[in-house]
């Protein structure tokens, strides 16, 4: 059996890109919104590491949605998608939630650089000029339930992507309640790499508070991953028949083992937390050091992705 | 702005339980489609005698001929195993493969525009052409692996009991006017003098995979010969 082509794949590699992209967007505006909150107040506007975020974040997630479109067999049919909905369908209510946070997204970088959009503004365009002032002004004045709106958002849009994958009942293990749960928090720290890593691109402090705080919540995060990747799997396996099949059959030796251990737990998951708890006590962050660790945790939760859709779719019920 | 904040988020919240709860009542759609169905006159079903089945596919040339079903792809397959025994006593066994119309279909409760659904009047899963955009979720869902893409319409395909090209004619399905052995027997369940529903009960069948609960239309009578397998 080929690791890329086998009887019964459905979804191929686009998909996997896409989940990650929506992840990745979700988790670098998770961890924005938190920088603003616990850090950074008022001075977050200019944070290369906020301006990473509102930068990627969009970008992700329409990078995402346009491998999506021209995925489908008949992509200038997308508009159909926007029109006609199912509300017992996950992708339905995963298009709902998307357009949802592209909205407030937007909404929120508007509020977060409302005194740089001002600025750009003033004096020129004319009417459209003034009315978007206006506009960005009252947008100024709701930020407080925009950001409510945006972090409750950007967690469902993160555990879409686990639960588009988990309404697949012929894949048990696909069919499986952790995998939402597990792309939710994978998802989170890829974003929490993108925005490392965007940030200390944009000449940010590799040794600053943004950098501390994220590294600060990065080790429970991949503690808890690697918590849920065991539970995903020993459940499996726990539940016999076909399920354990599936599990064995990912786990095992070929190609997806090797990504599987060497790719998501060794790359992704086990040198970035050595590289976290080695740093915590000598001091000095470099470049370098944030600048690997993030690419680091940005390769696993890649490899991630693709193992899951493509395991998940060899052993069907 | 504290209380004015505070009460937004909580609606914001309430809002929120409350779509999801009535998402959750109202799901599956294929349920409400039943309740409404069950008060109809018809509802389509058929039996695979594979007893009766030489695997001729007979039925496969049938049906790609009526429903022009283009090349490399089929709405229904003949699956073989075997040989069993030695020669000269030697068997096979065949199994039906096409759409189950399942009663709560996988398909049906996935697809994003509502382009699969079921047919109310006669319980028939159906695609809306139209509809699809080919995002292909419902081939993913199905556990019984009989959707495809239609390489000419690009959309979602499969068997529909020949619900346009024979039974508006008030013909049987291609399939099982082809059938030489009368392995096929198509029907209508609520009507007790069927021939369909006089078969189920004197047979004794099986339905692919009701683990799932999906609650298959597509009923099997099983070999009796070949081989003891674990």
């Amino acid at each position: 059996m080929s690791a890329f082509h086998f009887e019964g794949l459905v979804w191929h590699w686009p998909i996997a890109i896409y989940l990650f992209l929506a992840g990745l967007s979700a988790g670098a505006v998770f961890f924005a919104i938190m920088l603003k909150h616990f850090k950074l107040a008022s001075e977050a506007y200019h944070s290369p590491f906020v301006q990473a975020a509102a930068i990627i974040a969009p970008l992700a997630v329409f990078g995402g949605l346009g491998i999506l479109v021209i995925d489908l067999t008949k992509p200038l049919d997308f508009w159909k998608i926007l029109v006609f909905y199912n509300t017992t369908s996950v992708m339905s209510m995963g298009v709902l939630v998307l357009m949802a946070y592209q909205v407030a997204l937007f909404a929120w970088i508007g509020c977060i650089f409302h005194q740089g959009l001002t600025r750009l503004l003033d004096g020129r365009f004319g009417a459209i000029g003034r009315l978007s002032t206006r506009f960005i002004q009252m947008l100024v004045r709701q930020e407080a339930a925009i950001t409510g709106i945006l972090v409750i958002l950007s967690i469902s849009l993160g555990a879409y992507t686990g639960f588009l994958l988990s309404a697949l009942i012929g894949f048990p293990l696909l069919n499986n309640p952790v995998l939402p749960l597990l792309f939710l928090i994978s998802g989170l720290s890829s974003g929490a790499a993108a925005t490392l890593l965007g940030g200390v691109l944009l000449r940010g402090n590799p040794n600053g508070i943004e950098v501390r705080f994220i590294h600060g919540i990065e080790i429970p995060m991949i503690l808890v991953e690697i918590g849920l990747l065991f539970t995903f799997f020993a459940g499996l396996i726990l539940s016999g028949g076909q399920s354990q099949v599936a599990a064995l059959n990912a786990l095992g030796y070929g190609f997806w083992g090797w990504i599987f251990w060497g790719g998501v737990i060794g790359i992704g998951l086990t040198l970035p937390l050595a590289f976290n708890l080695w740093m915590k006590v000598s001091a000095d962050r470099k470049f370098t050091y944030v600048a690997v660790t993030a690419s680091f945790s940005l390769i696993g939760v890649f490899l991630l992705r693709n193992f899951i859709l493509y395991t998940g779719q060899m052993t069907g019920v | 702005m504290e209380t004015s904040k505070r009460q937004f988020l909580k609606g914001c919240g309430a809002l929120i339980a409350g779509i999801s709860v009535y998402t959750v009542t109202k799901s599956p759609l294929a349920e409400n489609a039943n309740t409404d169905a069950s008060q109809t006159e018809v509802k389509y079903a058929m039996v695979h005698d594979e007893n009766a089945c030489i695997g001729c596919n007979a039925c496969v040339e049938a049906c790609r001929e009526t429903n022009h079903v283009p090349d490399g792809v089929t709405r229904v397959k003949i699956e073989r195993t075997g040989p069993f025994g030695n020669y000269p006593n030697q068997s096979y066994r065949f199994n039906r493969v096409s759409c189950q119309h399942c009663e709560a279909a996988p398909c049906v409760r996935v697809c994003p525009t509502g382009a699969a659904y079921i047919d109310k009047d006669t319980g028939i899963v159906a695609v809306n052409s139209d509809r699809c955009v080919g995002c292909q979720y419902c081939i993913a869902a199905c556990p019984y692996q009989v959707r495809f893409i239609n390489p000419e319409t690009r959309t979602a395909d499969k068997c529909d009991f020949c619900q346009q090209t024979q039974l508006s004619k008030g013909l049987q399905p291609a399939c099982v006017l082809a059938c030489p052995t009368q392995a096929l027997t198509f029907g209508n369940l609520k009507d007790p003098d069927s021939a369909l529903v006089k078969l189920l009960k004197t047979k004794p069948t099986y339905r692919a995979k009701v683990d799932l609960g999906t609650r298959p239309k597509l009923f099997h009578i099983q070999t009796i010969d070949g081989e003891v397998m674990l």
